[in-house]
């Protein structure tokens, strides 16, 4: 009985010195060993999420042709070909309002967005190089990259600084502030 | 051989052959007179014809009210207040809003992946999530835009229509700090990505301080499993905030030192300000409370007495206090507060009320123990301007005329 309960202490001491835990949250709770540890290629088969600094950009690439064409094809319905919306397909315009391209902060969230949840009937269906296209399409169409040459990848779509930034407050009640919040 | 209904007296002649008694005893004063008694209704259905799991009665209709946009993926429906008694929704009214449709998950094979800053990445199944050690906490859930169409002009002719994206439950399932302490979490560990599993993955950026006060990995919803629109089988509760942050069909968590800004948190669930800056973050949804009876939609009968009955809630705390006016605001009075008050809870009000049959208008304000005290519309204009549509918790003015018909009304 004494082995056992040593041993988790163990445990949890040599966790705790390895990783800096912070006073706030360290918890000298007891481990209860229960479910499975895994491995960064199991992990990076779920890990589909686009953080606002690109980590999570796969690779790859498209330009504004591209993500016409598949625009045309597969969104055009619902949002209309001037991405004015087709109020009865419940898409709303994306050149005003809360759904201006604009206005987003991020051009991460429009890639993540796109790719994991669009078209509505068939999520997840568009490729890398699709999702990095339509970002460019957009991009060009709504004004804020003028240049309809434009090719996005990895690396210059974690570049574009949405000229929108600045304008969002962070609500005080959430205990953070517009600095903590700011890349490094 | 005879027909039945020969042998067998009707339940009509049972009744006429009681109002002849009745009429009998109120010419007499003799109490020694024989009387027939009101006849039993006989045996009801057996337990074999009852179900294994109980249904309502048919003549109980309550439903809630189905809205979409287009493809019926993306939509919702409101929970019935007005015919809600106590603080609990039956889980089959409880609202719902989906943004990719309601996913069918098989329990033995979901799982969660927890990853990101931590010391040891995991995946738990149900079976291992279940295993911890439980709570059981009741708290209202409210969509951030419960509301939103009533923001400009009264449009709803019912409560369930201007109110009813919100609902109440008793949730079960493991402390989100338990599941966090147990892989350990690093010092630069701020937030965490809530992802769901149905079609659009719906991401959600949850502050790390909220993951280790009260928020619960819950699978249970008043004493079962969860319903499938409500997240089955595991749900992420992070109570008092905005609905939408309580991620369904919960698959993954991963913990970084930034939010992710998602779609869902930098378009419909921030909050655009008339000097043309946009709020972001604005996780509470704050005081608020409404008159559930009477409310619009229904119509006194004739001057006398009325129970004014409704519900209040706080995001922020507990209700302490909520004030009824029956004469257009200019006059208040207490409410009683049905016990139990609880935090981030509905809370059912009540007051006795004589109407005189004269036309007025009635509505409620509530305080919590933060000090906070539910706004007039005037007011959130001022700090919300013509889009601020969202987190709508402005006082509700119920109108009624001297027919006794009421309305919703803007004064």
């Amino acid at each position: 009985m004494f082995a056992h309960n040593t041993k988790k202490i163990i445990t949890f001491t040599a966790v705790a010195a390895s990783l800096s835990f912070s006073a706030l949250y360290a918890s000298a709770q007891e481990k209860f060993g229960f479910g499975r540890s895994v491995d960064e290629a199991e992990i990076a088969r779920y890990d589909s999420d686009i953080h606002t600094d690109g980590k999570g950009l796969p690779a790859g690439s498209g330009n504004v042709a591209l993500g016409r064409d598949i625009f045309e094809l597969q969104c055009a319905l619902c949002h209309g070909e001037n991405l004015e919306g087709v109020p009865e397909m419940g898409a709303r315009s994306m050149h005003e309002g809360r759904r201006d391209i604009e206005k987003l902060p991020y051009a991460s969230s429009l890639f993540d967005f796109i790719r994991r949840a669009m078209p509505l009937t068939d999520p997840g269906s568009l490729s890398n190089d699709e999702s990095y296209g339509l970002v460019a399409f957009l991009l060009n169409e709504t004004g804020v990259i003028d240049d309809p040459n434009l090719t996005l990848d990895a690396k210059s779509l974690a570049d574009i600084k949405m000229p929108n930034r600045g304008n969002f407050i962070i609500d005080p009640a959430s205990k953070f502030t517009t600095e903590d919040l700011e890349d490094k | 051989m005879k027909n039945t209904s020969e042998l067998k007296p009707t339940r009509r002649h049972f009744v006429k052959a009681g109002m002849a008694t009745s009429a009998a005893l109120l010419s007499s004063t003799s109490l020694a007179q024989e009387t027939t008694l009101e006849p039993s209704r006989g045996p009801g259905r057996t337990i074999m014809e009852m179900g294994y799991y109980g249904e309502r009665s048919e003549y109980a209709k309550d439903a809630r009210l189905k809205g979409n946009r287009g493809t019926g993926l993306v939509g919702g429906s409101l929970t019935p207040l007005q015919n809600m008694q106590g603080m609990v929704t039956p889980s089959g009214l409880h609202f719902e809003v989906h943004h990719s449709g309601v996913p069918d998950i098989d329990p033995s094979e979901h799982k969660l992946l927890v990853h990101g800053l931590v010391g040891d990445a995991k995946v738990f199944t149900m079976e291992d999530l279940m295993r911890f050690p439980a709570e059981s906490h009741f708290h209202f859930l409210e969509c951030a835009g419960n509301g939103m169409g009533e923001w400009m002009s009264p449009r709803g002719k019912t409560v369930q229509q201007t109110h009813g994206l919100t609902s109440c439950s008793q949730w079960t399932g493991v402390p989100l700090r338990v599941i966090l302490n147990e892989l350990g979490i690093r010092g630069d560990a701020k937030w965490i990505l809530a992802e769901g599993d149905d079609g659009a993955r719906m991401t959600r950026s949850i502050p790390m301080w909220k993951a280790m006060d009260d928020a619960i990995l819950a699978y249970a919803q008043n004493g079962e499993f969860l319903r499938p629109e409500q997240g089955f089988p595991l749900r992420l509760l992070v109570p008092g905030f905005e609905g939408n942050m309580n991620v369904k069909w919960l698959h993954r968590l991963e913990v970084s030192d930034k939010p992710w800004w998602t779609h869902h948190e930098v378009t419909e669930y921030a909050d655009p300000r008339p000097d043309d800056k946009i709020r972001a973050f604005s996780f509470y949804m704050e005081g608020r409370s409404v008159i559930t009876s009477p409310s619009a939609g229904m119509k006194l009968n004739g001057p006398g007495f009325y129970e004014i009955s409704g519900l209040a809630w706080s995001g922020a705390g507990t209700i302490t206090k909520v004030e009824i006016s029956t004469d257009n605001g200019n006059t208040w009075s207490d409410a009683n507060l049905e016990a139990p008050v609880l935090p981030k809870c509905h809370t059912r009000f009540r007051m006795p009320w004589t109407w005189d049959g004269r036309e007025t208008t009635i509505m409620s304000r509530s305080t919590d123990d933060t000090g906070y005290t539910q706004p007039t519309y005037a007011e959130m204009y001022k700090l919300q301007g013509p889009i601020g549509m969202m987190h709508n918790n402005a006082i509700q003015n119920w109108h009624i005329a001297q027919d006794g018909e009421i309305t919703n009304v803007r004064s």
